[in-house]
Protein backbone atom coordinates (compact mmCIF):
# COMPACT_ATOMS: atom_id res chain seq x y z
CA UNK A 1 0.00 0.00 0.00
CA UNK A 2 1.37 3.33 -0.84
CA UNK A 3 0.26 6.71 0.22
CA UNK A 4 2.98 8.71 -1.79
CA UNK A 5 0.75 10.20 -4.01
CA UNK A 6 -0.46 12.10 -0.69
CA UNK A 7 -0.09 16.10 -1.26
CA UNK A 8 -1.82 19.19 0.84
CA UNK A 9 -4.58 21.83 -1.31
CA UNK A 10 -0.99 24.21 -1.09
CA UNK A 11 1.58 21.58 -2.91
CA UNK A 12 -1.65 20.68 -5.78
CA UNK A 13 -2.08 24.53 -6.60
CA UNK A 14 1.82 24.65 -6.85
CA UNK A 15 1.61 21.90 -9.81
CA UNK A 16 -0.31 24.11 -11.86
CA UNK A 17 1.84 26.60 -13.16
CA UNK A 18 1.62 29.67 -14.65
CA UNK A 19 0.65 28.82 -18.58
CA UNK A 20 -0.40 25.68 -17.47
CA UNK A 21 -3.10 23.81 -20.02
CA UNK A 22 -5.63 22.64 -17.09
CA UNK A 23 -8.79 20.90 -16.82
CA UNK A 24 -11.10 19.78 -14.61
CA UNK A 25 -13.73 17.32 -13.50
CA UNK A 26 -17.67 17.93 -13.80
CA UNK A 27 -20.58 19.47 -15.02
CA UNK A 28 -21.44 23.01 -15.25
CA UNK A 29 -22.43 23.53 -11.87
CA UNK A 30 -21.25 20.23 -10.30
CA UNK A 31 -18.19 18.94 -8.74
CA UNK A 32 -15.69 21.22 -9.52
CA UNK A 33 -12.33 21.38 -7.81
CA UNK A 34 -13.44 24.60 -6.01
CA UNK A 35 -10.78 24.33 -3.12
CA UNK A 36 -8.15 23.83 -5.62
CA UNK A 37 -9.77 26.82 -8.38
CA UNK A 38 -9.69 29.18 -4.48
CA UNK A 39 -5.70 28.58 -3.72
CA UNK A 40 -4.76 29.16 -7.18
CA UNK A 41 -6.24 32.27 -6.94
CA UNK A 42 -4.56 33.14 -3.96
CA UNK A 43 -1.15 31.91 -5.41
CA UNK A 44 -2.08 34.33 -8.17
CA UNK A 45 -1.42 32.04 -10.76
CA UNK A 46 -1.54 33.26 -14.46
CA UNK A 47 -1.74 32.54 -17.98
CA UNK A 48 -3.23 29.70 -17.52
CA UNK A 49 -4.61 27.79 -20.77
CA UNK A 50 -8.24 26.56 -19.80
CA UNK A 51 -9.23 23.54 -22.23
CA UNK A 52 -13.12 22.84 -20.89
CA UNK A 53 -15.74 20.19 -22.31
CA UNK A 54 -17.49 22.75 -20.47
CA UNK A 55 -17.17 25.43 -18.27
CA UNK A 56 -19.39 26.90 -15.01
CA UNK A 57 -18.56 28.85 -11.80
CA UNK A 58 -14.94 27.68 -12.18
CA UNK A 59 -14.15 29.40 -15.18
CA UNK A 60 -15.87 32.56 -13.77
CA UNK A 61 -13.78 32.66 -10.51
CA UNK A 62 -10.41 31.97 -12.26
CA UNK A 63 -11.04 34.22 -15.31
CA UNK A 64 -12.33 37.24 -12.93
CA UNK A 65 -9.36 36.90 -10.70
CA UNK A 66 -7.24 37.82 -13.93
CA UNK A 67 -5.60 33.72 -14.29
CA UNK A 68 -6.84 32.76 -17.71
CA UNK A 69 -5.45 33.87 -21.04
CA UNK A 70 -6.99 31.60 -23.32
CA UNK A 71 -10.52 29.12 -22.62
CA UNK A 72 -11.14 26.71 -24.87
CA UNK A 73 -14.28 25.63 -24.70
CA UNK A 74 -18.30 25.73 -25.21
CA UNK A 75 -20.24 27.09 -22.60
CA UNK A 76 -20.14 29.02 -19.29
CA UNK A 77 -23.02 30.00 -17.08
CA UNK A 78 -24.31 29.60 -13.81
CA UNK A 79 -27.55 27.14 -15.06
CA UNK A 80 -30.46 28.77 -13.25
CA UNK A 81 -28.55 30.78 -10.77
CA UNK A 82 -27.05 33.14 -13.37
CA UNK A 83 -27.59 33.07 -16.83
CA UNK A 84 -24.35 33.79 -18.41
CA UNK A 85 -20.50 34.24 -17.67
CA UNK A 86 -20.67 37.98 -16.89
CA UNK A 87 -16.95 37.64 -16.12
CA UNK A 88 -15.45 36.27 -19.57
CA UNK A 89 -18.16 38.43 -21.34
CA UNK A 90 -16.53 41.24 -19.81
CA UNK A 91 -13.21 40.23 -20.46
CA UNK A 92 -13.85 38.97 -24.35
CA UNK A 93 -15.30 42.76 -24.75
CA UNK A 94 -11.95 44.26 -23.49
CA UNK A 95 -9.99 41.64 -25.25
CA UNK A 96 -8.36 40.80 -22.31
CA UNK A 97 -8.73 36.90 -23.07
CA UNK A 98 -8.63 34.91 -25.82
CA UNK A 99 -12.13 32.72 -26.37
CA UNK A 100 -12.16 29.35 -29.22
CA UNK A 101 -15.06 27.95 -29.13
CA UNK A 102 -15.78 24.53 -30.08
CA UNK A 103 -19.17 22.88 -29.83
CA UNK A 104 -19.81 20.52 -26.64
CA UNK A 105 -19.69 17.03 -28.42
CA UNK A 106 -16.83 18.62 -30.40
CA UNK A 107 -15.12 19.21 -27.14
CA UNK A 108 -15.90 15.91 -26.06
CA UNK A 109 -14.61 13.90 -28.89
CA UNK A 110 -11.59 16.06 -28.78
CA UNK A 111 -10.89 14.50 -25.20
CA UNK A 112 -12.34 11.10 -25.78
CA UNK A 113 -9.48 11.12 -28.70
CA UNK A 114 -6.92 12.68 -26.48
CA UNK A 115 -7.68 9.93 -24.05
CA UNK A 116 -6.93 6.96 -26.50
CA UNK A 117 -4.16 8.51 -27.66
CA UNK A 118 -5.61 9.06 -31.11
CA UNK A 119 -4.23 12.77 -32.82
CA UNK A 120 -7.47 14.32 -33.63
CA UNK A 121 -12.03 13.36 -33.54
CA UNK A 122 -13.77 12.73 -36.51
CA UNK A 123 -17.22 13.77 -36.35
CA UNK A 124 -20.25 15.82 -38.31
CA UNK A 125 -21.43 18.18 -35.61
CA UNK A 126 -22.01 21.96 -36.18
CA UNK A 127 -21.64 21.45 -40.09
CA UNK A 128 -22.54 24.71 -41.36
CA UNK A 129 -22.06 27.03 -38.08
CA UNK A 130 -19.95 29.95 -37.35
CA UNK A 131 -17.78 27.92 -35.15
CA UNK A 132 -16.31 26.49 -38.84
CA UNK A 133 -16.16 30.10 -39.81
CA UNK A 134 -12.39 30.07 -40.50
CA UNK A 135 -12.21 34.08 -39.73
CA UNK A 136 -13.33 32.71 -36.36
CA UNK A 137 -10.44 30.85 -35.91
CA UNK A 138 -9.19 32.60 -32.72
CA UNK A 139 -5.72 31.19 -31.77
CA UNK A 140 -4.90 31.36 -35.28
CA UNK A 141 -5.27 34.86 -35.63
CA UNK A 142 -3.19 35.48 -32.52
CA UNK A 143 -0.70 33.26 -34.14
CA UNK A 144 -0.51 30.71 -31.80
CA UNK A 145 -1.23 27.93 -33.72
CA UNK A 146 2.69 26.15 -33.37
CA UNK A 147 1.70 22.63 -33.85
CA UNK A 148 3.20 21.86 -30.83
CA UNK A 149 1.00 23.09 -27.63
CA UNK A 150 -1.49 23.77 -29.54
CA UNK A 151 -2.71 22.34 -32.74
CA UNK A 152 -1.81 23.39 -36.45
CA UNK A 153 -5.41 24.37 -37.04
CA UNK A 154 -8.67 24.39 -34.97
CA UNK A 155 -10.15 22.09 -37.46
CA UNK A 156 -9.50 20.48 -41.21
CA UNK A 157 -12.86 19.03 -43.41
CA UNK A 158 -12.70 16.04 -45.12
CA UNK A 159 -14.65 13.38 -47.19
CA UNK A 160 -15.52 10.13 -45.63
CA UNK A 161 -12.85 8.00 -47.91
CA UNK A 162 -14.39 4.61 -46.73
CA UNK A 163 -18.50 5.05 -47.14
CA UNK A 164 -18.71 8.32 -48.81
CA UNK A 165 -21.06 9.34 -45.90
CA UNK A 166 -19.95 12.98 -47.39
CA UNK A 167 -18.77 15.99 -45.03
CA UNK A 168 -16.82 15.36 -41.90
CA UNK A 169 -14.79 17.71 -39.55
CA UNK A 170 -11.58 17.16 -38.02
CA UNK A 171 -11.12 18.07 -34.81
CA UNK A 172 -7.42 17.67 -32.54
CA UNK A 173 -7.04 15.97 -29.65
CA UNK A 174 -6.67 18.19 -26.55
CA UNK A 175 -2.93 18.55 -24.97
CA UNK A 176 -3.47 18.98 -21.47
CA UNK A 177 -0.75 19.55 -18.71
CA UNK A 178 -3.06 18.52 -15.69
CA UNK A 179 -6.81 17.75 -15.13
CA UNK A 180 -7.78 18.39 -11.35
CA UNK A 181 -10.58 16.17 -10.33
CA UNK A 182 -13.49 16.50 -7.60
CA UNK A 183 -14.68 13.10 -6.68
CA UNK A 184 -16.62 11.67 -3.28
CA UNK A 185 -13.87 8.98 -3.00
CA UNK A 186 -10.14 8.10 -4.02
CA UNK A 187 -8.10 5.60 -2.53
CA UNK A 188 -4.68 5.88 -0.97
CA UNK A 189 -3.09 4.40 -4.46
CA UNK A 190 -5.28 6.57 -6.41
CA UNK A 191 -8.16 4.40 -7.63
CA UNK A 192 -10.85 6.86 -8.37
CA UNK A 193 -14.78 6.42 -7.19
CA UNK A 194 -17.03 8.31 -8.77
CA UNK A 195 -20.92 8.34 -7.86
CA UNK A 196 -23.70 9.78 -10.05
CA UNK A 197 -23.23 11.04 -13.83
CA UNK A 198 -19.25 11.34 -14.38
CA UNK A 199 -19.36 13.40 -16.91
CA UNK A 200 -16.06 13.27 -18.99
CA UNK A 201 -13.78 12.68 -15.92
CA UNK A 202 -12.46 9.51 -17.06
CA UNK A 203 -10.85 11.17 -20.70
CA UNK A 204 -9.96 13.92 -18.59
CA UNK A 205 -8.17 11.68 -16.15
CA UNK A 206 -6.92 9.90 -19.21
CA UNK A 207 -5.62 12.56 -21.50
CA UNK A 208 -3.91 14.94 -18.73
CA UNK A 209 -0.15 14.49 -18.55
CA UNK A 210 -0.57 14.83 -14.53
CA UNK A 211 -3.95 14.27 -12.50
CA UNK A 212 -4.66 15.13 -9.21
CA UNK A 213 -7.92 13.45 -7.30
CA UNK A 214 -9.30 16.00 -4.96
CA UNK A 215 -11.73 13.58 -2.59
CA UNK A 216 -14.14 14.05 -0.33
CA UNK A 217 -12.59 11.17 1.54
CA UNK A 218 -9.25 9.23 1.00
CA UNK A 219 -10.84 5.64 2.04
CA UNK A 220 -8.68 2.29 2.16
CA UNK A 221 -7.73 1.16 -1.58
CA UNK A 222 -8.59 -2.20 -0.81
CA UNK A 223 -12.07 -0.99 -0.10
CA UNK A 224 -12.25 -0.18 -3.24
CA UNK A 225 -10.89 -3.19 -5.13
CA UNK A 226 -13.37 -5.33 -3.34
CA UNK A 227 -15.71 -3.73 -5.89
CA UNK A 228 -13.59 -3.18 -8.78
CA UNK A 229 -16.89 -2.72 -11.01
CA UNK A 230 -17.58 -0.04 -9.26
CA UNK A 231 -15.00 2.32 -9.86
CA UNK A 232 -14.25 4.76 -12.35
CA UNK A 233 -10.60 5.71 -12.94
CA UNK A 234 -7.79 3.48 -12.43
CA UNK A 235 -5.37 3.75 -10.02
CA UNK A 236 -2.07 4.51 -12.34
CA UNK A 237 -3.81 7.32 -14.09
CA UNK A 238 -4.05 9.59 -11.17
CA UNK A 239 -0.77 11.24 -9.90
CA UNK A 240 -1.48 12.99 -6.96
CA UNK A 241 -4.61 12.76 -4.33
CA UNK A 242 -5.97 14.65 -1.22
CA UNK A 243 -8.67 14.51 0.65
CA UNK A 244 -10.83 17.87 1.22
CA UNK A 245 -14.26 17.61 2.57
CA UNK A 246 -17.05 20.18 0.54
CA UNK A 247 -13.90 21.25 -1.49
CA UNK A 248 -16.63 20.93 -4.60
CA UNK A 249 -18.78 23.98 -2.56
CA UNK A 250 -20.50 26.11 -4.11
CA UNK A 251 -20.68 23.33 -6.76
CA UNK A 252 -22.83 19.87 -6.00
CA UNK A 253 -21.73 16.84 -5.18
CA UNK A 254 -23.93 13.54 -6.17
CA UNK A 255 -24.70 11.86 -2.65
CA UNK A 256 -22.97 14.48 -0.79
CA UNK A 257 -24.23 17.93 -1.10
CA UNK A 258 -26.41 19.92 -3.26
CA UNK A 259 -25.25 22.95 -5.60
CA UNK A 260 -25.23 26.32 -3.53
CA UNK A 261 -27.62 28.69 -5.42
CA UNK A 262 -28.14 31.10 -3.61
CA UNK A 263 -23.90 31.47 -3.58
CA UNK A 264 -23.74 31.55 -7.15
CA UNK A 265 -26.77 33.83 -7.53
CA UNK A 266 -24.66 36.28 -5.02
CA UNK A 267 -21.53 36.05 -7.23
CA UNK A 268 -23.03 36.52 -10.36
CA UNK A 269 -24.57 39.35 -9.15
CA UNK A 270 -22.20 40.90 -7.61
CA UNK A 271 -19.08 40.05 -10.52
CA UNK A 272 -20.74 42.24 -13.19
CA UNK A 273 -17.49 44.55 -12.86
CA UNK A 274 -13.94 44.19 -11.92
CA UNK A 275 -13.93 46.19 -8.74
CA UNK A 276 -17.31 43.49 -8.05
CA UNK A 277 -14.85 40.81 -8.52
CA UNK A 278 -12.40 41.78 -6.65
CA UNK A 279 -14.78 42.56 -3.40
CA UNK A 280 -16.05 39.20 -3.63
CA UNK A 281 -12.63 37.58 -3.51
CA UNK A 282 -11.57 39.60 -0.70
CA UNK A 283 -14.84 38.68 0.91
CA UNK A 284 -14.64 35.05 0.11
CA UNK A 285 -10.73 33.90 -1.10
CA UNK A 286 -7.44 35.92 0.57
CA UNK A 287 -7.16 35.57 3.77
CA UNK A 288 -8.49 32.42 3.83
CA UNK A 289 -7.80 28.93 3.75
CA UNK A 290 -10.05 26.18 2.51
CA UNK A 291 -11.41 25.47 6.68
CA UNK A 292 -11.61 29.17 7.24
CA UNK A 293 -14.14 29.01 4.38
CA UNK A 294 -16.24 26.43 5.87
CA UNK A 295 -15.83 28.36 9.10
CA UNK A 296 -17.59 31.49 7.28
CA UNK A 297 -19.81 29.08 5.25
CA UNK A 298 -20.74 28.02 8.62
CA UNK A 299 -22.48 24.43 9.82
CA UNK A 300 -26.21 25.65 9.16
CA UNK A 301 -25.48 26.76 5.86
CA UNK A 302 -23.81 23.20 4.94
CA UNK A 303 -26.12 21.13 6.82
CA UNK A 304 -28.60 22.16 4.53
CA UNK A 305 -26.96 21.49 1.53
CA UNK A 306 -26.06 18.13 2.87
CA UNK A 307 -27.72 15.08 0.54
CA UNK A 308 -29.99 12.67 1.87
CA UNK A 309 -28.11 9.24 1.61
CA UNK A 310 -31.12 7.53 0.10
CA UNK A 311 -32.09 10.26 -2.13
CA UNK A 312 -28.15 11.58 -3.45
CA UNK A 313 -29.71 14.85 -2.62
CA UNK A 314 -31.04 17.12 -0.22
CA UNK A 315 -34.87 17.52 0.17
CA UNK A 316 -34.58 20.28 2.56
CA UNK A 317 -32.75 22.69 0.03
CA UNK A 318 -35.00 25.08 -1.64
CA UNK A 319 -33.40 24.94 -5.17
CA UNK A 320 -34.20 27.81 -7.38
CA UNK A 321 -35.68 31.16 -7.57
CA UNK A 322 -38.65 32.23 -9.19
CA UNK B 1 -66.86 22.16 -17.80
CA UNK B 2 -64.46 22.08 -20.88
CA UNK B 3 -61.36 20.19 -20.49
CA UNK B 4 -59.09 23.68 -21.26
CA UNK B 5 -58.24 26.04 -18.44
CA UNK B 6 -59.40 29.59 -18.89
CA UNK B 7 -57.12 32.28 -19.89
CA UNK B 8 -57.00 33.47 -16.47
CA UNK B 9 -56.43 30.32 -15.01
CA UNK B 10 -52.76 29.65 -16.97
CA UNK B 11 -49.64 32.00 -17.71
CA UNK B 12 -47.26 32.30 -20.75
CA UNK B 13 -45.46 29.83 -19.34
CA UNK B 14 -47.72 27.34 -18.89
CA UNK B 15 -48.75 27.51 -22.42
CA UNK B 16 -45.64 27.10 -23.83
CA UNK B 17 -44.71 24.39 -21.26
CA UNK B 18 -47.70 22.27 -22.51
CA UNK B 19 -47.17 22.80 -26.47
CA UNK B 20 -43.74 21.98 -26.23
CA UNK B 21 -45.16 18.91 -24.66
CA UNK B 22 -47.01 18.30 -27.19
CA UNK B 23 -44.22 18.22 -29.80
CA UNK B 24 -43.05 14.57 -28.21
CA UNK B 25 -44.34 11.57 -29.26
CA UNK B 26 -44.66 8.12 -27.37
CA UNK B 27 -41.71 5.66 -27.65
CA UNK B 28 -39.49 8.58 -28.57
CA UNK B 29 -35.71 9.18 -27.35
CA UNK B 30 -35.84 13.07 -26.25
CA UNK B 31 -32.70 14.93 -25.35
CA UNK B 32 -33.74 17.47 -22.43
CA UNK B 33 -31.77 20.52 -21.73
CA UNK B 34 -32.10 22.46 -18.14
CA UNK B 35 -35.40 24.53 -17.71
CA UNK B 36 -38.83 24.65 -19.32
CA UNK B 37 -38.01 22.04 -22.09
CA UNK B 38 -37.16 19.39 -18.58
CA UNK B 39 -40.72 20.44 -17.26
CA UNK B 40 -42.30 19.56 -20.56
CA UNK B 41 -40.75 16.45 -21.38
CA UNK B 42 -41.46 15.46 -18.03
CA UNK B 43 -45.19 16.25 -18.51
CA UNK B 44 -45.20 14.11 -21.87
CA UNK B 45 -43.89 11.29 -20.15
CA UNK B 46 -46.70 12.09 -17.56
CA UNK B 47 -49.79 12.29 -19.79
CA UNK B 48 -49.16 11.30 -23.61
CA UNK B 49 -46.03 9.39 -24.02
CA UNK B 50 -45.79 7.52 -20.79
CA UNK B 51 -42.59 5.45 -22.57
CA UNK B 52 -40.15 8.15 -23.87
CA UNK B 53 -36.69 7.42 -23.13
CA UNK B 54 -35.15 10.74 -21.53
CA UNK B 55 -31.39 11.71 -22.00
CA UNK B 56 -30.25 14.18 -20.20
CA UNK B 57 -26.75 15.72 -21.79
CA UNK B 58 -24.69 14.94 -18.56
CA UNK B 59 -25.17 11.34 -18.76
CA UNK B 60 -28.36 10.30 -17.99
CA UNK B 61 -29.80 7.48 -20.00
CA UNK B 62 -33.67 6.41 -19.88
CA UNK B 63 -34.36 9.12 -16.84
CA UNK B 64 -37.42 8.73 -14.73
CA UNK B 65 -36.37 11.51 -12.47
CA UNK B 66 -38.93 11.78 -9.77
CA UNK B 67 -38.15 15.20 -8.51
CA UNK B 68 -37.62 18.24 -10.81
CA UNK B 69 -33.87 18.20 -11.52
CA UNK B 70 -32.55 21.94 -11.72
CA UNK B 71 -29.68 21.26 -14.38
CA UNK B 72 -28.55 18.02 -16.05
CA UNK B 73 -25.72 17.54 -14.17
CA UNK B 74 -28.29 17.44 -10.80
CA UNK B 75 -28.05 14.02 -8.70
CA UNK B 76 -31.84 14.51 -9.09
CA UNK B 77 -31.38 13.25 -13.13
CA UNK B 78 -30.21 9.45 -12.44
CA UNK B 79 -32.72 8.30 -9.77
CA UNK B 80 -34.79 5.47 -11.79
CA UNK B 81 -32.80 6.08 -14.93
CA UNK B 82 -32.02 2.70 -16.95
CA UNK B 83 -27.90 3.96 -16.67
CA UNK B 84 -25.41 6.62 -15.47
CA UNK B 85 -23.41 7.38 -17.34
CA UNK B 86 -21.06 10.24 -19.03
CA UNK B 87 -20.98 13.21 -21.72
CA UNK B 88 -19.42 10.81 -24.36
CA UNK B 89 -22.28 8.39 -24.23
CA UNK B 90 -24.74 10.96 -24.53
CA UNK B 91 -23.36 12.43 -27.94
CA UNK B 92 -22.55 9.41 -29.19
CA UNK B 93 -26.12 8.37 -28.74
CA UNK B 94 -26.69 11.63 -30.83
CA UNK B 95 -24.53 11.02 -33.45
CA UNK B 96 -25.36 7.59 -33.69
CA UNK B 97 -28.75 8.78 -35.05
CA UNK B 98 -31.02 7.53 -32.35
CA UNK B 99 -32.42 10.64 -30.52
CA UNK B 100 -35.52 11.53 -32.20
CA UNK B 101 -36.56 15.07 -30.66
CA UNK B 102 -34.36 17.70 -28.71
CA UNK B 103 -35.41 20.64 -27.11
CA UNK B 104 -33.20 23.88 -27.01
CA UNK B 105 -33.12 27.63 -26.77
CA UNK B 106 -31.48 30.43 -28.40
CA UNK B 107 -31.00 34.41 -27.87
CA UNK B 108 -31.45 35.62 -31.88
CA UNK B 109 -33.18 32.79 -34.61
CA UNK B 110 -33.42 33.77 -38.76
CA UNK B 111 -35.70 32.60 -41.21
CA UNK B 112 -34.39 29.76 -41.76
CA UNK B 113 -34.13 28.41 -38.11
CA UNK B 114 -30.60 29.21 -37.56
CA UNK B 115 -29.99 30.45 -34.12
CA UNK B 116 -27.57 32.11 -31.90
CA UNK B 117 -26.66 31.78 -28.30
CA UNK B 118 -22.70 33.00 -29.00
CA UNK B 119 -22.98 36.84 -29.41
CA UNK B 120 -24.49 39.90 -29.66
CA UNK B 121 -22.75 41.86 -32.41
CA UNK B 122 -19.38 41.19 -34.24
CA UNK B 123 -18.22 37.71 -33.51
CA UNK B 124 -14.83 39.72 -33.45
CA UNK B 125 -16.03 43.21 -31.74
CA UNK B 126 -19.33 41.50 -29.80
CA UNK B 127 -21.55 43.58 -28.11
CA UNK B 128 -22.05 40.75 -25.62
CA UNK B 129 -20.85 37.13 -25.10
CA UNK B 130 -23.31 34.74 -24.07
CA UNK B 131 -23.27 31.61 -22.92
CA UNK B 132 -21.67 30.00 -25.80
CA UNK B 133 -23.07 27.02 -28.14
CA UNK B 134 -23.61 24.34 -24.86
CA UNK B 135 -24.75 21.04 -26.89
CA UNK B 136 -27.53 23.50 -28.96
CA UNK B 137 -25.67 22.92 -32.58
CA UNK B 138 -24.89 19.02 -31.73
CA UNK B 139 -27.91 18.24 -30.89
CA UNK B 140 -29.64 20.41 -33.75
CA UNK B 141 -27.00 18.76 -36.06
CA UNK B 142 -28.03 14.91 -35.03
CA UNK B 143 -31.87 14.70 -33.92
CA UNK B 144 -34.51 13.88 -36.53
CA UNK B 145 -36.51 17.00 -34.72
CA UNK B 146 -35.71 19.83 -32.44
CA UNK B 147 -37.91 22.80 -30.85
CA UNK B 148 -36.82 25.83 -30.01
CA UNK B 149 -38.14 27.15 -27.00
CA UNK B 150 -37.84 31.14 -27.29
CA UNK B 151 -38.68 34.50 -25.92
CA UNK B 152 -40.59 36.77 -28.72
CA UNK B 153 -39.08 39.93 -29.21
CA UNK B 154 -38.56 41.58 -32.92
CA UNK B 155 -34.74 42.07 -31.91
CA UNK B 156 -34.55 38.18 -31.49
CA UNK B 157 -35.91 37.18 -35.02
CA UNK B 158 -33.96 38.59 -37.25
CA UNK B 159 -32.78 38.30 -40.91
CA UNK B 160 -29.30 37.40 -39.96
CA UNK B 161 -28.03 36.07 -36.37
CA UNK B 162 -25.05 37.16 -35.46
CA UNK B 163 -23.32 34.23 -34.72
CA UNK B 164 -25.21 30.63 -36.41
CA UNK B 165 -24.12 28.67 -33.30
CA UNK B 166 -26.67 26.32 -34.13
CA UNK B 167 -27.08 24.62 -37.98
CA UNK B 168 -31.35 25.42 -39.34
CA UNK B 169 -32.44 24.50 -42.69
CA UNK B 170 -30.15 26.93 -44.78
CA UNK B 171 -26.55 26.44 -43.44
CA UNK B 172 -22.88 28.04 -44.43
CA UNK B 173 -20.81 26.06 -46.37
CA UNK B 174 -17.03 26.67 -45.66
CA UNK B 175 -14.55 28.02 -46.57
CA UNK B 176 -16.89 30.28 -48.62
CA UNK B 177 -19.77 30.96 -46.32
CA UNK B 178 -22.42 30.91 -49.00
CA UNK B 179 -25.81 29.52 -47.90
CA UNK B 180 -27.00 25.83 -48.89
CA UNK B 181 -29.71 23.14 -47.52
CA UNK B 182 -28.54 21.31 -44.98
CA UNK B 183 -29.00 18.11 -46.80
CA UNK B 184 -26.19 18.95 -49.23
CA UNK B 185 -23.74 19.62 -46.10
CA UNK B 186 -24.57 16.63 -43.91
CA UNK B 187 -24.41 13.95 -46.05
CA UNK B 188 -25.63 10.83 -44.81
CA UNK B 189 -26.07 12.16 -41.26
CA UNK B 190 -28.93 14.31 -42.54
CA UNK B 191 -31.74 13.37 -40.61
CA UNK B 192 -34.32 16.07 -40.22
CA UNK B 193 -33.89 19.67 -38.67
CA UNK B 194 -35.79 22.75 -36.16
CA UNK B 195 -39.57 21.57 -36.37
CA UNK B 196 -41.07 23.98 -34.40
CA UNK B 197 -40.26 27.48 -32.84
CA UNK B 198 -42.28 28.05 -29.82
CA UNK B 199 -42.04 31.72 -28.90
CA UNK B 200 -44.02 33.63 -26.34
CA UNK B 201 -46.53 35.08 -29.69
CA UNK B 202 -46.84 31.70 -31.30
CA UNK B 203 -45.83 28.24 -32.79
CA UNK B 204 -43.84 27.86 -35.91
CA UNK B 205 -42.67 25.32 -37.82
CA UNK B 206 -40.43 24.98 -41.20
CA UNK B 207 -41.63 24.30 -45.36
CA UNK B 208 -38.54 21.21 -45.18
CA UNK B 209 -38.21 22.30 -48.83
CA UNK B 210 -37.68 25.75 -48.95
CA UNK B 211 -36.81 25.82 -45.17
CA UNK B 212 -38.05 28.87 -44.36
CA UNK B 213 -40.30 29.70 -40.98
CA UNK B 214 -44.15 30.05 -41.18
CA UNK B 215 -46.34 30.72 -38.87
CA UNK B 216 -48.67 27.53 -37.22
CA UNK B 217 -50.57 29.15 -34.03
CA UNK B 218 -51.03 31.99 -32.72
CA UNK B 219 -51.07 32.03 -28.53
CA UNK B 220 -54.15 33.60 -27.55
CA UNK B 221 -54.54 37.66 -28.28
CA UNK B 222 -52.40 37.60 -30.62
CA UNK B 223 -53.12 37.76 -34.28
CA UNK B 224 -51.03 36.69 -37.84
CA UNK B 225 -49.74 40.36 -38.47
CA UNK B 226 -49.17 41.43 -34.93
CA UNK B 227 -46.58 38.28 -35.23
CA UNK B 228 -45.40 39.12 -38.53
CA UNK B 229 -45.09 42.74 -37.22
CA UNK B 230 -42.96 40.83 -34.45
CA UNK B 231 -40.44 39.61 -37.16
CA UNK B 232 -37.10 41.33 -38.73
CA UNK B 233 -37.78 38.97 -41.89
CA UNK B 234 -40.43 38.43 -43.86
CA UNK B 235 -42.85 35.96 -42.25
CA UNK B 236 -45.21 33.22 -43.91
CA UNK B 237 -48.73 33.92 -42.67
CA UNK B 238 -50.50 32.42 -44.62
CA UNK B 239 -50.57 28.59 -43.84
CA UNK B 240 -52.40 29.51 -40.18
CA UNK B 241 -53.89 27.10 -38.91
CA UNK B 242 -55.58 29.15 -35.68
CA UNK B 243 -55.30 29.51 -31.83
CA UNK B 244 -52.20 27.29 -29.87
CA UNK B 245 -54.29 24.87 -28.40
CA UNK B 246 -54.43 25.71 -24.64
CA UNK B 247 -53.43 24.20 -21.64
CA UNK B 248 -56.01 21.32 -19.79
CA UNK B 249 -56.58 21.68 -16.32
CA UNK B 250 -55.09 18.15 -15.90
CA UNK B 251 -51.77 19.44 -17.28
CA UNK B 252 -51.72 22.31 -14.95
CA UNK B 253 -52.65 20.48 -11.95
CA UNK B 254 -49.33 17.69 -12.79
CA UNK B 255 -46.91 20.78 -13.93
CA UNK B 256 -48.02 22.83 -10.59
CA UNK B 257 -48.66 19.87 -8.19
CA UNK B 258 -46.29 17.36 -9.29
CA UNK B 259 -43.56 18.47 -11.15
CA UNK B 260 -42.27 21.91 -9.95
CA UNK B 261 -44.33 23.11 -7.26
CA UNK B 262 -41.71 25.01 -6.58
CA UNK B 263 -41.78 26.96 -9.22
CA UNK B 264 -38.32 26.72 -10.30
CA UNK B 265 -39.14 27.43 -14.11
CA UNK B 266 -43.00 28.04 -14.23
CA UNK B 267 -44.61 30.61 -11.96
CA UNK B 268 -47.60 29.88 -10.71
CA UNK B 269 -50.72 32.32 -11.64
CA UNK B 270 -51.94 33.71 -8.83
CA UNK B 271 -55.84 33.73 -8.82
CA UNK B 272 -57.28 37.20 -9.09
Amino acid sequence: MSTDKLITLQQAAEIVKNGSKLTFSGFTIWRRPFALIYELIRQKRKNLHLIEVNGGPQTEFLVGAGCVDIWESCWVGHELYGKYGANLSRKVGNKEIIVEDYSHAEMMFRFSAAASGAAYAVTQTSLGTDIHNPEYDMLGRAGLRDGKRIAKHKYVFAEDPFFGAGAQVLIPAVKLDVAVLCVQQVGEEGTVRVNGQYYSDPESARAADITIAIAEEIVPEEYLRRNADQNTIPSFEVDYILECPFGGHPTGMFGRYDVDGNFLKDFYGRTRTQEGFDDFAKEWIFGHDHMSYLEKLGWPRMLKLKANTALNYSPREKKGGK
Amino acid sequence: MSKYAKPEEFGLADLLCCAASREVADNEIVFAGTGLPMVAIMLAQKTHAPNLKLIFEAGTLDGRPPELPTSVGDARCEMGASRSSGLNDAFSIAQRGLVDLGFLGGAEVDLYGNVNTTCIGDYLEPELRLTGSGGNPDINSFARRTVFIMVHEKRRFVENVSYITSPGWRVKKWPGGEFVHRRELYGAAFRGGPSAVISTAGVFRFDEQSGRMYLDTCHPGKSPEEIRGMCQFDLDISRVKGETELPTREELRIIHEVLDPDEIFIPKVKAA
